[in-house]
């Protein structure tokens, strides 16, 4: 008989408790509550992102609970409390913006932290089923953020198509999971490895195929090529805080998953699921990169911009062994700076009581607005990866790895995406900074916005020299404590 | 002193060039044309007191500028007689430029502009005289060259400035190539590039030989000719001489100043510093005699037929530097010295006569457009009249004459001295030229200022003398056309010349200056009687009978068309040189760099990007069908490939 | 035999059973049955909706809304038997997970209540 340990799992606990304390506070309480249950949302979070370091002061090493369904490794720690900031930086944000959009209601706030326990259980699961259990968790609060808007037709779309397409995936993983169920005779991972690391296992056909649809799978869930199709059209039809919210957290919880279930389940069979990730991420970086350049629409550009470094992450991911390991958390961190922070300023396009979304109109911004400029700036050269901006130093700690083990050719053609990839960054630049203005928007009131912006546009500044070293350690401390 | 003298000139143009705009145009008139003056007394003071005086011959080590395992390098400032006499010459005549340009720059727009590069242009033209290495005055030499290209394309409005100087860019290129491949030859031979380091060891490298693309050469004799393309770069000698009657373009004062006093002397010079070099390689020596003895008469036939008075002079420079260039290759350096400093006074002289003319006819630079100015412009007249009788080398044997009398005399003498090959050449072509120089200068004072005016009665109602600003420093140079041959003749060549020198140029007690005293009478009187002859013959075409040019011209057409085309040099160099080098450049730009290059590289990947990316584009077309079948599609197409990868079928 | 694959017997044995049963069904409703048809029982019987229409017509998302409802409480009762049974075996860890399950279901079912889920009107 199992005995009942919580001590790994006061996170999640508290977010569970919560989400459905908030639940009900906000179906009961109506508009009075409305703005409680926002506030708690993201004291919750903050919550839990700090329950995890407790927990993880708790006992030294690799904790396990609900009998090895769940632990929590250093590993886990980092990108719970990555998730942790990136749901709380978007909640943030989000408010100002769905207030102004007529879809200010209680829900929002209770599914954003019902999706961010599902990816805090992604991030611990060591079992296929609790993979699975907070796999969907995430997703189906996720499908109903994307239909938020559910007046609006691109929204209810957008919804429509990421649930349909979710549910495809998860069929193919659930597939997946049942052959290596059927070849391996476990769920769990150590049971999975033992099978992975013995004789004939790079033989076992149905283990390699429940491999590679587990991953693929998965793939849907990083949007990553040819499983991304949905990106575009979800990231631009869904309310934008929902965008920005697709783009920062969900990315870090599967990109983590990606990882406990190719380097841990399947560590011994690295041949196998690095060609996966290499095909994964020449695919991303060509397409999305591709596809980037002839966008007019910044919410679809961004989403681009998100397959493309994807299939960065992916890169760094198929170097393998601790190195990759690194390299992935890291890059997810800086990542969602990024990303945070180009949305937030998209959530500052608006003018004439509607958000614009095309990118013509952030021409000759910095006349208008400078300080907003300044910052979309910093942002753009960071995703570029141009140094000493904080996003060359994941571009250079993911091709570094990637040229340690060996595979040059792909940083090669990483690198090549790269420059491709200045030109559509940059176009953003020049246009804000080199042409005539060509609309004036409103200034923005919103405090939660201006503080992520004021926040990434710092960190991803060349002022990152300060930020790097300390996140560099925590990031490889992380992938060493990997737990599996 | 010396550094004051080196450095006036750099802090009017920083001043100028800088500060323009906040000094004015009079301020940075004033400010430049008085550091330039104080300049020139500071270097005629200096000029007493080192030359004839060689305890006074120092050098200046301001600092170090290049250190690079054997090969080190100073700035430095050299003092000798060579050098002072250069410092007198360009200061001198720079600082009656500068104040000459006051009144005729008046109208210009830009002026602090101009006198700022006039003091740039002096400023290296200072540091190339007083090098005490071969690089520092390879610094000089390129900082001369760009303030010359400046200066000639000073009216950059104008197509024909900018062609022109970018002509004189180029071709002095082809010069520098040979100047800097002579540096890197002296290096290799003497291990340093120092003057006094390559002088000491002359004789230690006589008879060896060094390898040039192929051939194993006398070092000596290759080193000396590499040297020499510099100068004939830069001194508008034949093959290279092209630029010069095109840097026509720029303003009247910087033809004075740069293309016939300083600038173009610097060949010269370069020749002369060099000189205990050039005279351990006598092959050397010879082919300086030919080409300085064919450019005096080549030039000298073209000067016969121009009819842009700026041009005849400028042809008239050409072959007056022939002249010195086969006295410095005959062994004569300081008759060849002495001559550059007599024909910098005359000629800039000249060319501010001349532009007093121009000055006075609004811009007419045509002679056939002139005619009877002498009642117009009597100062100028008679300021021209005593360039022409130096130019021409008026005098009597043995007696006295104005400054070029001297000079051009000893020059002829010398050649017909010399015993080095060509000089005998050098002697006939010389005198040949001599009566051309003559015919050509006083046909130019007799279209000028003779005859009946051919300018419109506008033209000639406007003619005005030119103010004193302009006058007074052409008095000055009057009085050095006339009086600097008779004064300096006994230092530069005559019996004090050894202690004048002092070891400053390559002297020798019996050298061929000293035969030159003592040729035959017929010789001495030979250049004088080619000077009057020329003056006849000009009064006979140009006086007595106007109408005898046109019809000898008519005669000999094919000749008149030859002299008038200059050779055709231009139109050979363009069908040779030019035009297969714009054809190659073109080929090689658009075919090379637009087609091949851009095609293939930055438009070419750019082009199929993006129409790859439209292709790309239309996958995603909204419909989830679609993206589901991709996903479906995906799976299949990994599964098969991990498998086949994994060795499963 | 492989004693992996014998740990499936049961499920075989049970596919059999079901086969043999369904089948059973069928010949009997074939052969001893009165033959009386009508309209109204040759028609098949799909929630009082034409069996046979345009598949895209419209009709009323409440429809949707019961039957996931329905759903779910459905599944609670499929997931409850199998405890009951066990309940004995897993003890105090058992019965406390089955309450959080309730427990969270109840508080799903309160907030669909309070938001009129339930009302047809």
């Amino acid at each position: 008989m199992a005995t009942l340990t919580v001590t790994p799992v006061v996170a999640e606990i508290l977010l569970a408790v919560g989400a459905m304390a908030l639940l009900l506070v906000g179906v009961y309480g109506g508009k009075r509550t409305l703005s409680t249950v926002w506030t708690g949302s993201v004291a919750l979070v903050v919550l839990a992102g700090a329950a995890v370091l407790w927990s993880s002061d708790q006992a030294p090493g690799v904790q396990e609970a609900f009998g090895g369904m769940l632990l929590l490794d250093g590993f886990a720690v980092f990108t719970k409390v990555l998730i942790a900031v990136g749901s709380a930086g978007v909640l943030v944000m989000s408010r100002g913006y769905l207030v102004k959009r007529d879809l200010d209601r209680f829900e929002y706030p209770v599914l954003a932290v019902l999706s961010t326990l599902g990816m805090f259980i992604m991030v611990s699961a060591t079992d296929m089923l609790t993979v699975y259990v907070g796999l969907e968790l995430q997703s189906l609060a996720l499908y109903v953020l994307a239909a938020f808007a559910r007046d609006r037709a691109r929204s209810t779309e957008a919804g429509l198509k990421y649930f349909v397409l979710g549910a495809l995936s998860s069929g193919m993983l659930l597939y997946g999971i049942s052959l290596v169920y059927g070849f391996a005779g476990s769920t769990a991972f150590t049971d999975i490895a033992a099978i992975a690391a013995g004789d004939g296992a790079a033989g076992n056909i149905g283990l390699i195929v429940g491999l590679v649809f587990v991953l693929a799978g998965l793939a849907f869930k990083i949007s990553a090529v040819p499983f991304h199709m949905w990106t575009p059209d979800v990231y631009e039809g869904a309310p934008t805080s929902v965008t920005a919210f697709f783009s920062a957290a969900p990315k870090v919880a599967s990109m983590a998953l990606f990882v406990r279930i190719a380097m841990g389940a399947f560590d011994d069979m690295i041949d196998q699921w690095q060609q996966v990730a290499i095909f994964l991420a020449v695919a991303s970086m060509v397409v999305g990169t591709g596809l980037a350049l002839v966008q007019t629409n910044i919410k679809r550009l961004l989403a681009y911009s998100s397959i493309t470094h994807v299939g960065y992450v992916l890169a760094a991911l198929a170097a393998g062994g601790e190195a990759g390991r690194e390299a992935v958390i890291y890059y997810m961190a800086i990542y969602i700076t990024m990303t945070a922070g180009a949305f937030a300023v998209v959530l500052c396009m608006r003018q004439d009581e509607k958000y614009s979304e095309d990118i013509a109109d952030l021409a000759g911004l910095v006349k208008t607005r400078p300080a907003l400029a300044v910052a979309m700036g910093i942002l753009m050269i960071s995703l570029l990866g141009f140094p000493p901006f904080l996003g060359f130093w994941a571009k250079y700690t993911a091709f570094l790895a990637v040229v340690d083990a060996g595979l040059v050719w792909l940083a090669v053609i990483g690198m090549i995406a790269s420059v491709v990839g200045g030109y559509y960054y940059l176009r953003v630049v020049k246009l804000m900074f080199f042409d005539e203005p060509a609309a004036s928007f409103e200034p923005q009131r919103d405090r939660g916005v201006k503080g992520v912006i004021l926040t990434t546009a710092v960190a991803n500044s060349p002022l990152s020299l300060l930020l790097f070293g300390p996140l560099n350690t925590a990031a490889a401390n992380a992938s060493r404590a990997f737990g599996l | 002193m010396i550094e004051l003298i080196v450095f006036l000139p750099l802090a009017g143009f920083l001043a100028a060039g800088l500060a323009g705009q906040s000094l004015g145009d009079r301020g940075s008139m004033l400010l430049t044309s008085s550091f330039v003056t104080v300049s020139a007394l500071l270097s005629v003071a200096l000029f007493f007191e080192v030359s004839g005086n060689p305890d006074a011959f120092h050098t200046v080590t301001l600092g170090s500028w290049i250190q690079s395992g054997d090969l080190a390098i100073d700035w430095a400032l050299r003092v000798d007689t060579l050098t002072a006499v250069m410092l007198v010459v360009v200061n001198g005549v720079s600082a009656l430029v500068h104040w000459y340009s006051v009144g005729y720059m008046a109208h210009d727009p830009s002026k602090p502009r101009f006198f700022a590069y006039l003091s740039l242009f002096t400023f290296a033209m200072l540091m190339l005289v007083t090098a005490d290495n071969l690089v520092q005055m390879f610094f000089g030499w390129e900082g001369v060259g760009l303030a010359s290209y400046l200066l000639i394309g000073f009216w950059y409005q104008k197509p024909s400035a900018n062609a022109a100087s970018i002509k004189a860019f180029v071709v002095n290129r082809i010069g520098d190539f040979g100047y800097s491949l002579g540096i890197f030859a002296t290096f290799l031979l003497f291990g340093s590039v120092q003057f006094d380091t390559i002088f000491a060891n002359v004789d230690a490298v006589k008879g060896t030989t060094l390898d040039f693309v192929g051939y194993d050469v006398p070092a000596l004799t290759l080193v000396a000719l590499l040297l020499f393309v510099g100068a004939m770069g830069k001194s508008a000698q034949l093959i290279l001489h092209i630029w010069l009657p095109d840097a026509m373009e720029g303003p009247t004062p910087v033809s004075a100043l740069i293309h016939a006093a300083t600038m173009v002397t610097a060949g010269v010079f370069l020749v002369a510093r060099m000189s205990p070099l050039f005279e351990a390689a006598p092959d050397a020596l010879a082919v300086v005699t030919v080409i300085g003895a064919a450019t005096a008469f080549f030039a000298a036939t073209v000067g016969l037929v121009q009819n842009d008075i700026k041009r005849v002079i400028a042809y008239s420079t050409c072959s007056q530097l022939g002249y010195m260039f086969f006295a410095l290759g005959v062994g004569a350096y300081g008759a060849g010295i002495f001559h550059l400093f007599t024909h910098a006074f005359f000629k800039a002289l000249m060319f501010l006569s001349a532009g007093s003319v121009i000055h006075a006819l609004s811009d007419e630079q045509d002679m056939r457009q002139m005619g009877g100015l002498r009642p117009h412009l009597r100062t100028t007249w008679a300021l021209m009249l005593v360039g022409t009788l130096a130019l021409t080398g008026f005098g009597i044997p043995g007696l006295i004459g104005f400054s070029g009398f001297y000079s051009k005399d000893i020059v002829i003498e010398a050649a017909y001295a010399g015993e080095v090959g060509g000089s005998l050449f050098a002697f006939v072509m010389g005198v040949a030229a001599a009566f051309m120089t003559s015919f050509y200068s006083w046909r130019l004072m007799f279209m000028t200022f003779e005859n009946k005016p051919r300018a419109s009665k506008d033209v000639m109602s406007h003619i005005h003398e030119s103010p004193m600003v302009m006058l007074v420093p052409l008095f000055v140079l009057a009085g050095g056309a006339v009086f600097a041959g008779f004064a300096f003749q006994d230092w530069f060549v005559g019996d004090g010349r050894l202690a004048f020198w002092a070891g400053s140029i390559v002297q020798g007690e019996h050298d061929v200056v000293d035969k030159a005293h003592h040729v035959s009478k017929w010789v001495e009187w030979l250049p004088t009687a080619m000077m009057a002859l020329g003056l006849g013959a000009a009064w006979l075409f140009y006086i007595r009978s106007p109408q005898l040019p046109g019809q000898v011209a008519a005669s000999a057409k094919g000749l008149y068309q030859f002299l008038l085309n200059k050779w055709y040099f231009d139109e050979l160099y363009r069908a040779l040189i030019v035009r297969p080098i714009f054809a190659l450049g073109r080929l090689l730009w658009i075919g090379g760099d637009q087609k091949t290059i851009d095609g293939l590289g930055p438009d070419g990947v750019s082009r199929t990007l993006v129409a790859g990316a439209k292709r790309m584009r239309r996958v995603q077309s909204g419909y989830v069908y679609h993206y589901a079948f991709a996903m479906l599609i995906g799976v299949v197409i990994l599964v098969s490939y991990i498998a086949f990868y994994s060795g499963g079928f | 035999m492989d004693g992996f694959l014998f740990d499936y017997l049961p499920i075989l044995i049970l596919t059999l059973i079901a086969v043999v049963v369904s089948g059973l069904f069928i010949v009997l409703a074939l052969t001893v049955y009165p033959d009386r048809p009508d309209p109204e029982k040759l028609s098949a019987y799909e929630s009082g909706f034409d069996a046979f229409g345009d598949a895209r017509g419209k009709f009323d998302v409440r429809f949707y809304l019961v039957a996931i409802l329905f759903i779910i409480f459905d599944l609670e009762v499929a997931f409850l038997f199998p405890w009951v049974v066990a309940l004995k075996d897993i003890g105090l860890y058992g019965w406390l997970s089955m309450g959080v399950f309730l427990t969270i279901l109840t508080v799903g079912f309160a907030y669909e209540w309070k938001k009129g889920a339930l009302e047809w009107e």
